[in-house]
């Protein structure tokens, strides 16, 4: 493992941002320690408060607001600390909630920034193939012919036809290798259901039912295309960031976990 | 300890979720990063209506986030795809049909600002902030969900009143630069979810300018590529006005040669501002205004959420139809710091502002208000959810968990108010373009053949022109109405002859039955006052209903109330027919839209009442069911110049 793979793992970006974020929360080198009754603030806790108030506000503190964060930072950490002393945080819900939710968002947010490797996204790719071929297998390319009917008897009387006379319709009389997302947004969901039960032929088949009404139908290809890693890639990297998120989340919760005898008696 | 520094602002702003200290930019094709020219192979004419949202927040908006959404872009984007999400509030949720399009909207004033805010630490907040009311906010933010809605409410209602703590309007730099931050990552999440030919991913945000509370807002939406849009960045709403955003616009496309527009909304929350007889001021339109207007504006948002801003029963007392979406919504403005007077609904609703266009055109020769139609959504959710039987709240705060929400006060400041039940379900646009993609769908917009539902996915056309007769049903008519006429959104020049008007429409597939197709007219009569007039031109069930009176009788009603379910045993699955005005007058200057109506079916808050065991009030009861309905973009007829 060199440094580069350590810099992907998530276990390290982990550690890393949670050691970062209790430093960014406990401020500075020195976590307030509730036995220490010492709270010194020197030039380098002064230029601090004044960059981070640079930070926010966009200009420079005056020297009489720089006094007037030192003071309420003071009065903050005196208040703080008591607060510790007492255990006023341990029985508090939302104190026990923002922690909970801290580790879990240091946890999931380095996932969004992470680009997969070749290699990681092609292991996604084949442990989920059946996912993907069932996506690829539901948005077949479909080639036919449809003709409409009102009602079902008329669609019925004309089944045995050779060139039936359908009712007036906006909807297109034939399709040419459209995907089936694309059937089912101009003819509904009902007829997609309808027309996936039914195998290519020359012969009408049917009637269907839509929304709309009945469909005789003369499906001429079903066009599955296998799933392909390069065309799937964007996709590839959504889903597996988006499983990565939930993973990380569950992944630190198990480390941490692990490290505890859990008791759920009854 | 500089570095250690940095380091720790870096956490910080990983922590909240800014990739800020990451100048990696994804790994896209540039099919995917681009407006998708030349990706795909295209209809010869727009051969369906692309539907899609161009009006979602996410918990990069400052009052979204404050709501409680927790649902950030990637999440919106993956369930207007089609895929499973987990709501805020823990339920899995998916569309049962996914969208073609989403323009992602977040607030541009403060992007990201309250979650900034949420995640910073208490003593942040209090010592370097330093502002007792946003400290009071950030408290009420993590005390509860209820709460946490009562601060954002409050905080709208200051921005509103123009009182936000000068500590949250920080300075102009420091929050342009977080902006842009979110911005360019967002741009980065667009193009991974872009596929054109599948979904189209498109850039925009929402321009949220609100004098005293009078809603101006605008989502402003590009038809280009990251390679352009990462020139610019949102343009802040509050102190600013319509005509800057439009300067902005215009400075965006010269210097980066792309195409931007923007959509006005909720002109029924405006108090009379959006489509005013002058500008900003007071003072009289120009035509250089009335121009770059209409330039920057070729649509508007007619229907979302907040009520429908189609027309008012006060304007159109003639039109039994007027009034869908209009209670509580037409007392008071958005924070409802004013209350609204019959004088000014004219400036509100996008009739009158049609027929104030009309008028405007007659005096300077340009018409600022020639806008077409669509509907979005506005949840503040993450999730693109329009339809009554899947509504998923305004914000998090009213989402489905919360299962007696149609009949709680939803007061966005902490005023009299509005009720849940108030709400509408939301709305879609389509829009008929020749294959999905960003610069196709844009330019369907920017031509105006788009169309608002308020929810249903029903096909609506209507081609104009003079000749067309009822044996062109029998051909091949789309191809006769690009031909020999114009789509919606075009306009005719008077020829002397009435224009005709293929007008064709066919319900959702998976939805209710159509009860009826109108042509709504307004014009300038002969002394140049503004006329507009209801035609019932086709219907279902023609053997059992008829006009008399002028009035058409009315479709029925099968919606049981006990279980929010009704049947398609009346009205039709498509009508059509040709038409030709009968009032025409030579010289008249005119507009002409289709209204489709949907039979009676249960609105959101009957579903929610049966689901959840709630009861509604007499009121709410009242309202429980409703005509769902269509607004097509007008066809314009002008004189001969």
């Amino acid at each position: 493992m060199n440094i580069s793979s350590l810099t992907r793992e998530p276990l390290v970006h982990f550690i890393a941002l949670g050691f970062l974020l209790y430093v960014a929360l406990t401020w500075g080198g020195n976590p307030p320690d509730p036995a220490s009754r010492v709270i010194s603030v020197g030039a380098t806790e002064r230029e601090k408060i004044a960059e981070s108030w640079t930070l926010t506000m966009g200009r420079s503190p005056t020297d009489a607001e720089l006094d007037q964060a030192v003071d309420a930072f003071v009065r903050e950490e005196v208040l703080y600390r008591e607060a510790l002393r007492l255990g006023l945080d341990e029985e508090d819900a939302i104190v026990r909630r923002r922690l909970v939710s801290k580790m879990d968002l240091s946890a999931s947010l380095a996932a969004e920034t992470v680009e997969p490797t070749d290699e990681a996204l092609r292991a996604y790719f084949e442990e989920n193939a059946e996912r993907y071929a069932e996506t690829a297998k539901a948005n077949a390319a479909m080639t036919f012919e449809q003709a409409f009917f009102r009602d079902e008897a008329s669609a019925r009387a004309a089944l045995g036809q050779i060139a039936p006379t359908p009712d007036p319709t906006s909807l297109p009389s034939s399709v040419e290798a459209k995907p089936m997302r694309e059937v089912e947004a101009r003819f509904g969901q009902q007829f997609a259901a309808g027309i996936s039960e039914l195998e290519p032929s020359e012969d009408w088949q049917g009637p269907i039912r839509s929304g709309i009404g009945w469909h005789l139908i003369r499906l001429k290809e079903r066009d599955t295309q296998s799933a392909e890693f390069e065309t799937l890639r964007t996709t590839l990297a959504n889903d597996w960031r988006s499983d990565q998120i939930a993973a990380r989340k569950q992944r630190a919760y198990d480390v941490f976990a692990s490290a505890y005898r859990i008791e759920i008696s009854e | 300890m500089r570095k250690a520094f940095k380091a720790l602002v870096c956490a910080t702003v990983l922590a909240v979720g800014i990739v800020g200290c990451s100048e990696k930019q994804p790994d896209v094709s540039e099919d995917k990063s681009g407006d998708g020219t030349g990706t795909i192979e295209l209809a010869e004419f727009p051969d369906r209506p692309y539907w899609g949202d161009t009006h979602l927040h996410t918990d990069n908006s400052v009052d979204a986030f404050g709501f409680g959404t927790r649902l950030g872009p990637e999440a919106a984007l993956r369930f207007a795809r089609g895929e499973e999400v987990t709501a805020t509030t823990g339920a899995k949720t998916q569309l049962s049909r996914p969208l073609d399009f989403l323009v992602i909207a977040d607030h541009s004033d403060a992007l990201g600002a309250t979650r900034r805010l949420y995640d910073a630490p208490r003593w942040y907040v209090d010592w370097v902030i330093g502002d007792e009311t946003v400290l009071r906010w950030y408290d009420m933010m993590h005390e509860s969900p209820e709460q946490s809605t009562r601060a954002i409410g409050e905080l709208i209602a200051a921005a509103a009143e123009d009182r936000v703590p000068e500590a949250m309007a920080a300075d102009p730099e420091a929050s342009a630069e977080a902006t842009k931050d979110i911005w360019n990552t967002q741009l980065s999440t667009l193009d991974r979810y872009n596929e054109p030919g599948v979904f189209s991913a498109i850039a925009g945000y929402e321009w949220t300018a609100m004098p005293d509370g009078n809603n101006l807002h605008r989502v402003v939406m590009f038809r280009d590529g990251s390679d352009k849009t990462r020139q610019t960045y949102p343009f802040p709403g509050l102190n600013t006005q319509a005509p800057e955003l439009w300067t902005y616009m215009k400075a965006y496309e010269e210097e980066t040669g792309g195409r931007v527009l923007a959509i006005p909304h909720n002109s029924n929350l405006s108090n009379g501002l959006m489509f005013q007889m002058t500008m900003e001021d007071g003072s009289p339109m120009t035509p250089e205004y009335a121009a770059l207007r209409a330039w920057a504006e070729p649509v508007i948002e007619a229907t979302q959420i907040k009520g429908d801003s189609e027309t008012h029963p006060y304007l159109s007392p003639n039109d039994e139809m007027a009034g869908f979406g209009v209670q509580g919504w037409d007392f008071g403005n958005l924070s409802l710091s004013q209350k609204t007077t019959p004088d000014m609904y004219a400036g509100s609703y996008a009739r009158s502002g049609l027929l104030r266009g009309l008028t405007l055109e007659q005096q300077m020769g340009v018409n600022p208000y020639a806008f077409g139609m669509i509907g979005s959504t506005d949840s503040h959710t993450s999730l693109a959810t329009g339809d009554e039987d899947n509504f998923w709240g305004k914000h998090t705060g009213n989402e489905q968990a919360y299962t007696d929400r149609s009949m709680k006060a939803q007061n966005l400041g902490t005023r009299e108010g509005r009720f849940g039940w108030h709400y509408l379900a939301g709305g879609y646009a389509a829009a008929w373009a020749r294959g999905n993609t960003r610069a196709e769908i844009f330019d369907a917009f920017a031509r105006r053949e788009v169309y608002a539902t308020t929810g249903p996915r029903m096909t609506v056309r209507v081609f104009g022109g003079y000749g067309f007769t009822a044996g062109d049903w029998d051909g091949d008519w789309v191809r006769k109405g690009y031909g020999e006429g114009v789509p919606m959104g075009g306009e005719l020049e008077d020829t002397g002859q009435a224009p005709s008007f293929l007008i064709s429409a066919m319900k959702d597939p998976d939805g209710a039955n159509l009860d009826r197709l109108q042509v709504i007219k307004g014009w300038l009569d002969a002394s140049g006052q503004m006329q507009e007039q209801v035609y019932d031109v086709v219907w279902s069930d023609p053997s059992t209903r008829r006009k008399s009176g002028g009035k058409l009788t009315p479709v029925g009603d099968t919606v049981n109330r006990e279980d929010a379910t009704y049947t398609n045993t009346i009205g039709a699955a498509e009508l059509r027919t040709t038409w030709t005005d009968p009032d025409y007058r030579e010289g008249q200057r005119a507009f002409y839209y289709v209204r489709a109506l949907v039979i009676p079916t249960p609105r959101w808050t009957l579903f929610d009442a049966v689901r959840f065991g709630v009861t509604l009030s007499e009121d709410a009861m009242a309202d429980a069911v409703a005509q769902e309905r269509a607004y097509t973009s007008p066809i314009w007829l002008k004189p001969q110049p």
